[in-house]
């Protein structure tokens, strides 16, 4: 693996471990839940039905979604906890897929 | 912002400090830079880092020509904040025109074909990240774009893919074109992290 990748791999690692493994305001499986969401996986409740919104459009997130996530975790700092998990979630598909393209196209490049 | 906490600051030093940076800088700090400053162990700063890497990092890209690949991810995510954010710290680097007329329809702006040819793949991976092959990537590589450049275009297309969400779902307040550039200024000076 060459230098770039390793640099950007390991920070992508490092943020995704913090925020689906670390510690928290809410349970990390609620957190696990909202990153799979956000990409196509089960979403349960509240948390998963935001999760699954910010992952295919987030420009159409309500107020009342946001609101309902707050009720269910019990404080702001832990809805903030959910909506970065499910970003996150969406952005790393992306990493993993346009990595995966470039592992595969092998040495292809100029 | 639909957390009000985080427009507030969750502690006396972050609060003292969103005012005091709004107060020297003649202008409301932006929602964008609350975040950073919100819950920082368990986002923000494992976000600035990787940000910082991608966007401020050694690349075969220059900074103007990452901003601009942002403000164009941020036009696919549908993300307001985003376009006019990065739009501005691009074209405080690149002419004006070039950013407006890539933003409106980069395989007719004035870019090299290495950007366009890359621009095509990330949008690719932004919109249909399931539907992006080798072949793909060899077609960027048709243009004379390296594997590490690739590499980093994908780094800011997964980036922005998480920052144009959470601004999105926290609804961001739009500043003024004044206030972006001048935001824009200040991020080119310090960076992400």
């Amino acid at each position: 693996m060459d230098a770039a990748v390793t640099s950007h791999a390991e920070l992508a690692e490092t943020l995704r471990r913090r925020v689906l493994d670390g510690p928290g305001e809410t349970p990390a499986a609620l957190r696990q839940m909202a990153a799979k969401a956000a990409t196509g996986g089960a979403a349960d409740g509240p948390a998963g039905t935001l999760a699954r919104q910010i992952g295919q459009a987030s420009y159409a997130v309500s107020d009342a979604e946001v609101a309902a996530v707050r009720t269910q975790t019990g404080s702001e700092r832990a809805a903030f906890e959910i909506v970065a998990a499910a970003a996150m979630g969406a952005g790393l598909l992306r990493w993993q897929q346009g990595l995966a393209a470039i592992e595969e196209a092998g040495d292809a490049a100029p | 912002m639909r957390l009000p906490e985080i427009d507030r600051g969750d502690s006396l030093g972050n609060r003292l400090l969103i005012g005091f940076i709004s107060r020297v800088s003649g202008m409301r700090l932006p929602d964008a830079a609350r975040v950073a400053f919100y819950h920082k162990a368990f986002f923000s700063a494992p976000m600035g880092a990787w940000t910082q890497r991608t966007m401020r990092g050694d690349s075969e890209w220059s900074v103007g020509e990452r901003e601009l690949m942002a403000a164009l991810v941020a036009k696919w995510n549908s993300c307001p904040f985003c376009v006019g954010a990065h739009g501005a710290i691009a074209a405080r680097i690149l002419p004006r025109a070039t950013v407006d007329a890539a933003l409106a329809d980069f395989e007719a702006a004035d870019l090299s074909q290495k950007l366009k040819a890359t621009l095509i793949f990330l949008e690719k991976l932004t919109l249909r990240p399931d539907q992006v092959t080798a072949a793909d990537a060899r077609v960027v590589y048709g243009s004379g774009v390296s594997r590490a450049a690739l590499t980093d275009g994908v780094a800011v297309a997964s980036v922005f893919a998480i920052i144009t969400r959470y601004a999105n779902a926290l609804d961001f307040a739009m500043p003024t074109p004044a206030e972006f550039d001048k935001a824009g200024a200040m991020l080119l000076k310090r960076g992400y992290a």
